[in-house]
């Protein structure tokens, strides 16, 4: 049989993939377009950019399907296209895949809030996130990796749908913390302790962090959900805050090295599938592949 | 000291997030004749700045922030008709133009910094999300405003921000309009890199911000 992205994370730790939507920028999405839109407007461009993940290191990259949900996608008026730019984007992320390497479709949250604090159900947040689970696995993801999310309900809402709309995949779920004195909590005050019990109980197959901390504050958060589950962790962090660079555009306060110096930290305090975020490029990748490939014997082609 | 005792009850209703409490007891200063930008100041104000502490502290999250901005907004619906009628005016801290940068439609921040500077006293224009560069100026033009608000999720989008200053000055206005960055990525060196007169890192600290800009 096929080995899975779980039989990978049991042999070893495993590496995603860093930033997409400013690595799109880079080749030419304008400013305010719908990232999604290139995966049928540009797909070769989307190709490359996977392309350059896999071979700086990743096991693994995340399809260009962040905002894919119909709700996001309402915002450019785009919500009929759901299923149709979900799709293109596993297939054109499969198809930049080596032999042996994996397709994570990425689900990130709606930008809108259930009831009471905001006008949705969860039934019509399930129903927009099936679609868009059903939409990567039929174009050919391994599994689906719901991210950055700030809500708990909102995420366990995205898991039933996930699993329901694609029962033969493993649905991995990320919420994004800020860190407070008194521990870690999402914005809507969840607990990594609660977020991990729940997501558990719907049948998630790996849990995590990504977002808003950088690389050193992830170690602490990595811990904590150490301390909380069994189950394989994800850890991406940001590259810190972003600052003004002498060129007029932005640059992010950690560095390349300090950002990838937490890397051993990070999967020392149990991480078994870390990857980046915010301000995180094919450079970091190719850096962190050197410490988490380390003893795997498959070091990737510089 | 029944007056004391209202404030304190109306202080708590909007920390316990009670809307019927906070509405009633609206009703209940109409009644008493009490003076209405009194009753504001010193009984709910003084809640929702609570609110905003506990919200730093890490100890309140979004859905109190919202229903205690709510709680805030059904006083003053009660409120609010009265002074009209009476001809009282309702003091104002300022006029705040606000609104998320173009190519930028995260929302989420923005409108919780709006909903509190508007329970704090601000007026605020809310210009929702992806909002052009110029039509911040207009707006802050045709309603006077003081301060002008400028949101941005995405490190690409935050640029927008350093525009719009940029814009700001090459019409000559850099001196008429306070401008207080937010989201995610910025921060105060940003904030201060840019030009920004102000910077605020949440929804608390942007109340606070904007009254020290306004002199209070």
């Amino acid at each position: 049989m096929k080995r899975t992205i779980l039989d990978l994370i049991n042999e070893r730790p495993v590496l995603l993939d860093g930033g997409l939507g400013t690595e799109l920028m880079r080749s030419g999405l304008p400013q305010g377009a719908c990232p999604e839109t290139w995966n049928t407007g540009r797909p070769e461009a989307v190709k490359a950019v996977h392309a350059s993940y896999f071979a700086a290191g990743s096991d693994a990259v995340s399809t260009n399907s962040f905002g894919g949900s119909r709700i996001k996608l309402a915002a450019h008026g785009l919500e009929a296209r759901a299923a149709e730019l979900n799709a293109a984007a596993a297939r054109v992320a499969r198809e930049a895949a080596p032999a042996g390497r994996f397709v994570a479709g990425s689900i990130g949250p709606t930008g809108k809030f259930l009831r009471p604090q905001g006008e949705f159900t969860e039934a019509e947040f399930e129903e927009a996130y099936a679609e868009q689970a059903g939409a990567l696995a039929g174009g050919g993801a391994d599994f689906l990796l719901i991210e950055t999310q700030y809500d708990l309900r909102e995420a366990l809402a995205a898991l039933r749908a996930a699993r329901a709309a694609a029962p033969s995949l493993p649905v991995f779920v990320t919420l994004t913390f800020n860190a407070y004195p008194r521990g870690y909590f999402t914005l809507m005050g969840n607990t990594v302790v609660a977020a991990v019990a729940a997501l558990e109980k719907e049948g998630a197959a790996a849990v995590g962090a990504n977002c808003t901390l950088d690389s050193r504050e992830m170690v602490g958060l990595v811990r904590a959900f150490r301390q909380a589950t069994r189950l394989p962790v994800v850890a991406q962090a940001n590259a810190g805050k972003p600052a003004l660079a002498a060129d007029g555009g932005v640059s992010y306060s950690q560095g390349l090295e300090e950002y990838v110096g937490f890397v051993p930290a990070i999967l020392e305090a149990g991480a078994n599938v870390v990857g980046g975020c915010c301000g995180t490029g094919p450079d970091h990748i190719r850096k962190m592949s050197e410490h988490v490939h380390k003893n795997t014997g498959e070091r990737r082609d510089k | 000291m029944i007056k004391e005792e209202l404030y304190r009850s109306m202080r708590k209703a909007i920390v316990d997030g009670d809307k019927p409490a906070a509405r009633q007891l609206a009703l209940d200063a109409l009644r008493l004749g009490l003076d209405l930008n009194e009753v504001i100041d010193k009984g709910y104000v003084t809640g929702i700045q609570e609110v905003g502490g506990l919200w730093e502290k890490g100890e309140y999250f979004l859905p109190e922030l919202i229903s205690s901005a709510e709680c805030m907004k059904a006083a003053m619906d009660v409120l609010q008709p009265e002074m009209t009628k009476a001809n009282v005016k309702s003091r104002s801290l300022g006029k705040v133009v606000i609104g998320t940068v173009e190519g930028d439609i995260h929302d989420i921040g923005k409108n919780l910094v709006a909903s509190m500077l508007q329970a704090n006293g601000f007026e605020v224009f809310d210009l929702g999300a992806d909002v052009k560069l110029e039509r911040f100026i207009e707006k802050a033009q045709a309603e006077g405003a003081d301060l002008i608000c400028l949101s941005a999720l995405l490190t690409t989008t935050m640029l927008n921000q350093k525009k719009f200053i940029e814009l700001l000055g090459k019409q000559g206005l850099s001196r008429k309009y306070k401008v207080l960055v937010g989201g995610a990525p910025a921060t105060r060196k940003w904030a201060e890199d840019i030009g920004a007169q102000g910077y605020a890192e949440n929804a608390a600290m942007a109340v606070r911000e904007a009254k020290a800009l306004m002199g209070r």
